[in-house]
């Protein structure tokens, strides 16, 4: 590991890096624009220039050399000693930033990066107070660049992060810089508008209000917007994102930096799939089947009218072939009973409600339930990818029935015996964002019995189901995912569920017979003394601030 | 002894473009020389003969070639005809009358460099020049100057023209090799340097055209001989251009090392001025180099060069080092303007700064923003409504954007803000009396034209953009 010295401080750091990366891990904020650790290095900003030591020409003695070198472009060697702290460098960002704004409108109060941009905080930090400019400023026109975002070309840094973004992470190259100097501006060639699966990061790459997402603008000002660390249920990578939300609304959703899964990107999908969220027609209220109709019921009834009724079911009774018949063996008891297990739920309400089903009915049958995929695995030149499974918990899921063992089933395997009349009672988790009831699947379930339909939405089993209960969606719980390589990542919940709806982690920790509030964290020590798989989440490193 | 032109010494005469004409004149003899002689004994020759690179910076070509990696497999050497500095035209006239010498200088250096192939990267405009240089390429290659095993020597050289679109940054060197790659030409971030990581992201040698026509004649008439001509430092012929109010304006050669008077009053260059005139100013090394102050000024008592005084400096040599004492950035393409004593200074420096405004890249923030600012401040100034504090802005700006060279990806924010700083320096009584003079009303007008002037600069794209409100994207 070098160690080099930053303003008389001695610093230690990985082999290979940037000065001003070093510098930036260290905590120190030099203010940069082009340099992104993701991105191939320009050094066009001119921002983070640093004084260095080198060897006197003639004497070999260490002096500081008498120009500036770009810290971004330097790399690391051990024992170089640099300094951000003195007036030449100072001044050096004074004038650059004075060169920012030269052209810039200073439209700071309809700005929708007001408060989260750069340019702003560079100002207030390094820039000077007024322009000395007296003369008109090129005005640059509004662009629309594609279907999801909108180019402010006058507060147009051209740090070109954006533009390596296309050419080196999306690999598409929509985006070029167009003609010379101060004339430059950033640009989509004709008829090809700036549509990627991935194209959402160029707006946070944007360090100024330059690129801006049409779905946030004038949405929000970002310092009303709180920030909560989740994972996104988009597919099943766990691209990790912050989720923005103001007055129990979502706002937006950004990436969050996470070295093990998606670094500093997240997909579209993950970026613009929060809608269904704040859909009017969710379920938000709990419904019993009373002589044929439903009735509004209480949340506090339902524990143990499911706990009795499942109870209730005895094998066989029901069963086509009739093989198994009434016994009096207890070991067969429950055997006709089913819960299928969504990959939209948490490993811990999962866990908790294969529990309950298992405590009431050991010989019942545990299904991963219905596993949307859409195409094929989607890798990007530098290996971002995107998963064609969309749904963010298959594996965890998977991995607790394994652990539970018993009688397992496939979710086709389970409608097949449900068609033949196996089951008398099957509790059904659903939570996708999109329709997954599929004419066969209500008919397959139709032959259920007692039917419990936990869900977001109306689905064709609001007619067949004897219980349903309203679900929550991600960003109204807690827990954590087990993404497809078996990393267990936990997210937080953002806002709380509609009016009428309870968390699903709360609800089958009430089912599961306890008392109290669900807490993701207390549940999953509780899994992690029965799997090893449970014993350690991973929380990405968090960026600070100024490392953007 | 009269100095005897050699890389012009085909000026004039009929036909010299071909090969019949070149080769009766002894042309091929160097390259035949040097093909018998090992690379390393070439390149330890050019050392020896100190021979500065002609684009501008003045680095020693020998020098330049030794720095490629010993054990590379691929060199490429790309030749810089991509002269763009305004006022030079000696590549031009190079080519035009005399296109086997380059193409000779090209076999030397490629071989020397152990090169497989050479591009010469042809400025935009030369379509002319491009058709003479493609002929005598086609020339060369039927006579077996070019291709495999060239003179029995077993030494294999491609040769390939590029042209380039018209931009003055191409001539950088490696935003040339990023042009030549079929990219923006912009340039890139050193190290690696070419000579290690250049064309295609191989070893790169990327040389002028005039210092490669030197190579036959140091070959052919011997280090004795070069070392004869020129200064302390600065070796060998080079050509001078001059022009403006001169009675000769044109292209000439001499050792290196003649005063810029000669140039403009030597009866072998300029001639003197037109109608008699004075100089007032002198851009003596291209634009990007500074400026000098000309004859309208008084003498400057023997001996002392104090560029801070209002002296006459047409004595300044013009090789590689004497300009520096008159605070030049350094020699350039020796081409000279002449600026006459009724030119308005005012005018001079908006012309300078927007052929700098049109052709900076725009990736570093000083020299993007910079060379647009100094151009809208001068045509404020020129449109009447200067203000003293204008003229430590400008300095200010310059200073900034090329304090010290080497703080930008790039030269062209130095050469950007070198002529403006020491016009502004140096001719800082001119600016303060017109600003004395202006009239008030001027002052309320100026604000129309100079906005009018920022749009003039062209776009290709964009400015009238359709896009807004999506013409290409409908929304569903």
């Amino acid at each position: 590991m070098p160690k080099i010295i930053i303003d008389g401080r001695e610093i230690e750091c990985r082999a290979g890096i940037p000065v001003l990366q070093a510098a930036l891990e260290a905590g120190l904020a030099v203010p940069h624009y082009c340099y992104h650790p993701g991105l191939s290095i320009v050094a066009s900003c001119r921002l983070c220039l640093m004084e260095m030591k080198l060897p006197h020409p003639q004497t070999r003695e260490l002096v500081w050399a008498p120009k500036l070198f770009p810290s971004c472009q330097t790399p690391v060697q051990d024992g170089m000693e640099v300094r951000f702290d003195s007036a030449a460098v100072r001044d050096n960002q004074k004038h650059v930033m004075e060169y920012y704004l030269l052209n810039h409108p200073l439209d700071c109060p309809v700005c929708d990066k007001a408060g989260e941009c750069y340019l702003q905080d560079y100002t207030e930090a390094h820039g000077p107070g007024s322009s000395r400019m007296v003369e008109d400023k090129q005005k640059n026109p509004k662009k629309d660049i594609g279907p999801h975002t909108l180019l402010y070309q006058d507060r147009c840094v051209l740090c070109s992060r954006c533009v390596r973004f296309c050419d080196e992470i999306a690999g598409t190259g929509e985006l070029a810089v167009v003609n010379r100097g101060s004339r430059g501006e950033i640009d989509v060639f004709p008829g090809r508008p700036l549509d990627n699966p991935l194209q959402g990061n160029v707006v946070d790459l944007c360090p100024v209000g330059a690129l801006l997402d049409k779905d946030f603008l004038f949405k929000q000002r970002v310092w009303l917007l709180r920030s909560t660390k989740s994972v996104s249920p988009a597919d099943s990578g766990g691209q990790t994102i912050w989720i923005d939300s103001n007055e129990q609304g979502i706002h937006r959703i950004r990436p969050r930096y996470n070295e093990r899964v998606n670094e500093w990107w997240i997909s579209d999908e993950a970026r613009f799939g929060w809608k269904y969220v704040h859909r009017p027609d969710r379920l938000n209220r709990p419904q019993v089947r009373e002589a044929g109709t439903m009735r509004p019921a209480r949340w506090e009834e339902l524990p143990t009218l499911l706990r009795s009724r499942f109870a209730e079911m005895t094998p066989g009774a029901s069963l086509a072939e009739g093989a198994l018949g009434p016994s009096p063996d207890t070991a067969l008891k429950g055997r006709g009973i089913a819960a299928v297990l969504s990959p939209m739920m948490s490993c811990e309400e999962a866990w908790l409600l294969a529990r309950f089903v298992r405590d009431v009915a050991p010989q019942a049958t545990l299904v991963l339930g219905h596993v949307p995929v859409v195409g094929e695995d989607q890798t990007f030149p530098k290996g971002f990818t995107i998963k064609a499974e969309k749904c963010p918990n298959r594996r965890g899921v998977e991995t607790i029935l394994r652990h539970l063992g018993g009688h397992t089933a496939d979710f086709r395997t389970f409608l097949g015996q449900a068609v033949e009349r196996r089951f008398d009672a099957a509790y059904i988790v659903g939570g996708y964002p999109d329709v997954w009831v599929t004419p066969d699947v209500a008919d397959a379930l139709a032959k259920v019995e007692f039917l419990v339909v936990h869900d977001l939405f109306p689905s064709r089993l609001n007619e067949r189901a004897a219980v349903q209960i309203p679900g929550a969606t991600w960003a109204e719980r807690e827990g954590t995912f087990m993404n497809c390589d078996g990393l267990l990542q936990p997210f937080e919940r953002a806002i709380v569920p509609p009016e009428g709806v309870k968390s699903d982690g709360q609800f089958v920790y009430e089912l599961a017979g306890r008392s109290g509030l669900f807490h993701a964290r207390k549940v999953r020590d509780e899994m992690a003394a029965e799997m090893p798989q449970f014993a350690e989440v991973f929380v990405p490193r968090e960026l600070p601030k100024h490392a953007h | 002894m009269p100095f005897e032109r050699v890389l012009m010494k085909h000026v004039g005469v009929p036909n010299s473009t071909s090969l019949a004409v070149y080769q009766a004149d002894g042309g091929y003899t160097g390259a035949a020389r040097a093909l018998r002689m090992k690379p390393d004994e070439l390149v330890e020759l050019v050392k020896q003969a100190n021979l500065r690179g002609r684009g501008g910076a003045g680095f020693p070509a020998g020098l330049k070639w030794s720095f490629l990696p010993k054990d590379r497999k691929i060199t490429y050497l790309c030749v810089n005809a991509d002269e763009s500095e305004p006022p030079t035209f000696c590549n031009r006239v190079l080519i035009d009358h005399d296109p086997h010498m380059l193409l000779e200088g090209i076999l030397i250096a490629g071989y020397a460099t152990r090169t497989t192939v050479a591009y010469i990267y042809l400025r935009g405009e030369f379509m002319e020049q491009f058709h003479v240089l493609q002929r005598a390429l086609d020339e060369a290659y039927a006579a077996g100057y070019f291709g495999r095993n060239i003179l029995g020597s077993g030494y294999d050289l491609e040769c390939y023209i590029h042209r380039g679109a018209g931009a003055y940054i191409c001539g950088e060197e490696t935003g040339l090799i990023e042009s030549l790659e079929g990219k923006r030409g912009w340039p890139r971030i050193k190290p690696p340097f070419p000579a290690v990581e250049g064309l295609f992201r191989q070893p790169t040698v990327v040389n002028n055209v005039e210092t490669l026509a030197c190579l036959p004649h140091l070959l052919t008439r011997g280090l004795e001989w070069w070392l004869g001509l020129g200064t302390a430092n600065s070796k060998g012929p080079k050509m001078y251009c001059i022009s403006g109010p001169v009675n000769r304006p044109g292209c000439y050669e001499a050792p290196l090392g003649i005063t810029c008077r000669e140039l403009i009053y030597g009866d072998d260059f300029g001639g003197g001025m037109r109608g008699g005139k004075k100089v007032k100013a002198v851009f003596p090394g291209g634009l990007s180099m500074g400026v000098l102050r000309g004859d309208l000024f008084p003498r400057a008592p023997a001996g002392t060069i104090d560029p801070r005084q209002d002296y006459d400096e047409l004595d300044c040599v013009l090789d590689f080092d004497d300009v520096r004492k008159y605070d030049l950035l350094g020699l350039g393409t020796a081409a000279a303007v002449v600026v006459p004593e009724d030119a308005d200074m005012r005018d001079v420096l908006v012309n300078v700064a927007r052929f700098y405004a049109l052709e900076s890249c725009g990736q570093c923030t000083h020299c993007r923003e910079g060379t647009t600012w100094m151009y809208k401040i001068a045509q404020r100034m020129r449109a009447g409504a200067g203000r003293l504090l204008d003229l430590d802005l400008l300095v200010e700006i310059s200073q900034n954007m090329g304090m010290m060279p080497g703080m930008s990806i790039c030269g062209l924010p130095d050469g950007a803000a070198w002529p403006v700083r020491t016009a502004v320096q140096k001719f800082r009584r001119e600016f303060e009396r017109r600003i004395a003079e202006q009239e008030p009303e001027a002052a309320r007008r100026w604000t129309r034209e100079v906005n009018r002037a920022a749009y003039e600069l062209p776009v290709l794209q964009g400015r009238e953009t359709t896009y807004v409100g999506g013409t290409f994207y409908q929304p569903p």
